[in-house]
């Protein structure tokens, strides 16, 4: 399996989603720079995270005018997995490719600690291996993660089972105390109407290697991988089939 | 591109017009009281899908007859003959009388549309040498593809004037893409049309975004008809931007080419008129989403010892400067900017105002009607909440 790890100016978790992916996930992921113009051969595509273009305007306002970001959006429409990670989360939702805002921290600081997150839904080619109501450990770092939308929009997203991740304590209960950040209904990652498209502030990637503290992240990359190598392989191919 | 101020204009744009000639989906010919001359004029009205899809989009004749103008300038002043003579006001166009050819002209750069339908090839992907294609003009028909063979079988042409197609439009592709280059558009494919003038082959119709797929050269953003055809949205927008990245190339080293090429009476067309603007952009969070800036802001006030406070929101002050035709034209460029990028219109309102800070456009002859209904140093302001 090839994922794309793209790079933009100010990215700063690119290398470690690449490590994460190649050294320990088990699949071949390469770093694309944000001017490429084709994702050809590629099965997944991650956006990582950092501070794109010094977060300048708004976070991901300018990134998501990169030229590699038309590719995504057509890989996306054509159903292939795309992970937003932090920052990328942040590109994703101002590219419309989802929807929603991000809003600046309630707690106005740069939240960088260990956070819970109860998997929401397994309804995506990254939580698909995942157990519904299962805890995980994946740390967050941002100052913009507190998600906002419409309360039309979020009622869609919960009434579609939408929301795949949310901020918890760590017994699973989405209390306000265990939300971060002021994230509308305890938000911490939301997946797009066809379900391949996810965004996501906590960091998989930090949580991927057993020195860290915690494999829980490795987790949604190696269900990326299961999804891609087992049913999702055919959906996969037909997705690729079209570029 | 021109205004609509007929000061100077030579005798040509004063010709009387005369009846109604014929209404197509996207113009109406007019006979003049010269019978070698037309008037073109644009109009709103945009069909799609062999006519199935009908609609209009907002001032998309006033931008294709500018970008159209700006196009049969542009080649004319390059040695590619056309039937332009000049604008004569807004969305019109005095043309030379010609004969229409019963084929249109498509040629090809990247694979988009009825090609990547018909042969699989995904849109997007890069041609290795331009392709020029011949589609015989018949409603009835559904203007079907043809060859060589066709055209000749039905004796739509000659041979000579197939080559002399094919010749013409691989130049006008060559020219349209040197400077669609420089203004940072992709040309994916266009349909032309030609017409018999005098026993030689001359370039008709028009040159717009009704005809030419244009795609954004980074982002491949589209920017014509597609957006109508495939329901994408702000195809009104798509106009514009083509004709404000046209507006503000810098043509003025072939002034007199372009001057020369069609009427004197249209020697205007140019960069000369052309103003800066000021613009002060004001983007705010929308009311009842949280401000966590301007609630620490209001606990630090309150620290200071301002009481009577009853609420800090923090927003943003962006200042733009920008060129542009007239005070609607630079209105239009600002919303275009606040919607796409300035402001999120999910959590952010915007507004602004808009001064003239050049006053190079009251002086000229061509102002258009945008700058001469108001004071140069006049302020307006704009205003978008989008739902």
């Amino acid at each position: 399996m090839r994922v794309a790890v793209v790079v933009f100016p100010g990215s700063n978790c690119d290398r470690d989603c690449h490590w994460a992916l190649n050294n320990i996930a088990g699949v071949s992921a390469e770093l694309v720079w944000h001017a490429a113009r084709g994702l050809g051969g590629f099965d997944a595509v991650v956006l990582p995270g950092g501070f794109s273009y010094g977060d300048y305007l708004r976070a991901g306002a300018i990134a998501r005018y990169a030229p590699v970001m038309g590719e995504v959006a057509a890989f996306a429409r054509r159903g292939g997995p795309v992970l937003g990670i932090c920052n990328g989360f942040q590109i994703l939702l101002e590219a419309g490719l989802l929807p929603g805002a991000m809003l600046k921290n309630r707690t106005l600081t740069f939240r960088c600690r260990p956070s819970f997150v109860r998997v929401e839904s397994a309804g995506t080619p990254f939580t698909a291996s995942l157990e519904e109501g299962r805890v995980l450990s994946v740390p967050i770092a941002h100052a913009e993660g507190n998600y906002f939308a419409e309360p039309d929009v979020l009622a869609r997203l919960e009434d579609e089972g939408r929301v795949v991740f949310r901020y918890c304590d760590r017994n699973g209960r989405a209390t306000a105390e265990a939300n971060p950040n002021g994230s509308a209904h305890n938000i911490a990652g939301i997946a797009g109407e066809l379900g391949n498209v996810v965004g996501m502030m906590p960091h998989p990637e930090r949580a991927s290697d057993a020195l860290l503290g915690s494999t829980d992240g490795l987790e949604i990359f190696q269900s990326l991988l299961a999804w891609w190598t087992g049913l999702g392989k055919q959906s996969a191919a037909a997705a690729g089939g079209q570029a | 591109m021109t205004g609509t101020d007929d000061r100077g204009m030579a005798p040509a744009n004063r010709l009387a017009v005369l009846d109604k000639l014929y209404e197509g989906k996207a113009k109406i010919l007019h006979r003049t009281e010269d019978p070698g001359v037309l008037l073109v004029e644009y109009k709103d009205d945009a069909t799609a899908l062999d006519g199935l899809k009908k609609g209009s989009i907002e001032k998309k004749g006033w931008y294709n007859a500018e970008i159209s103008a700006f196009f049969f300038r542009y080649l004319a002043s390059r040695g590619a003959k056309s039937h332009f003579i000049a604008s004569a006001g807004e969305r019109r166009h005095l043309v030379r009388a010609v004969e229409i050819l019963p084929i249109e002209v498509v040629v090809r750069n990247v694979a988009a549309g009825s090609l990547s339908r018909r042969l699989g090839l995904e849109e997007g992907l890069e041609l290795p040498f331009p392709l020029v294609e011949f589609y015989y003009k018949n409603d009835f028909l559904h203007d079907p593809f043809i060859t060589r063979g066709h055209a000749l079988a039905l004796g739509l042409a000659n041979e000579d004037d197939l080559d002399e197609l094919e010749r013409q439009a691989l130049q006008i592709n060559k020219l349209l893409k040197e400077v669609l280059t420089i203004a940072g558009i992709r040309l994916v494919d266009f349909k032309l049309e030609f017409g018999r003038r005098d026993g030689g082959i001359v370039l008709a119709d028009e040159i717009s975004p009704d005809t030419c797929r244009f795609w954004d050269a980074g982002s491949g953003a589209r920017l014509d008809k597609d957006r109508f055809r495939r329901d994408m949205g702000d195809e009104a927008w798509a106009y514009a931007e083509v004709y404000r990245r046209l507006s503000a190339l810098n043509v003025s080293d072939s002034d007199d080419a372009l001057a020369t090429g069609s009427a004197a009476a249209d020697s205007q067309g140019g960069a000369a008129w052309r103003t800066t603007w000021q613009a002060a952009v004001e983007v705010r969070l929308k009311p009842g989403v949280l401000d966590p800036q301007g609630v620490a802001v209001s606990g630090a006030l309150r620290a200071n010892g301002f009481d009577g406070l009853d609420g800090v929101r923090v927003g943003k002050l962006i200042e733009v400067a920008l060129t542009a035709a007239s005070r609607a034209e630079a209105e239009v460029t600002l919303k275009e900017m606040c919607r796409r990028l300035l402001a999120n219109p999910v959590i952010e309102t915007y507004r602004f105002t808009l001064s003239s800070t050049s006053s190079s456009a009251s002086t000229s002859p061509s102002a258009s009607a945008g700058l001469s209904s108001g004071s140069a140093s006049g302020v307006i302001s704009g205003e978008g909440a989008p739902a």
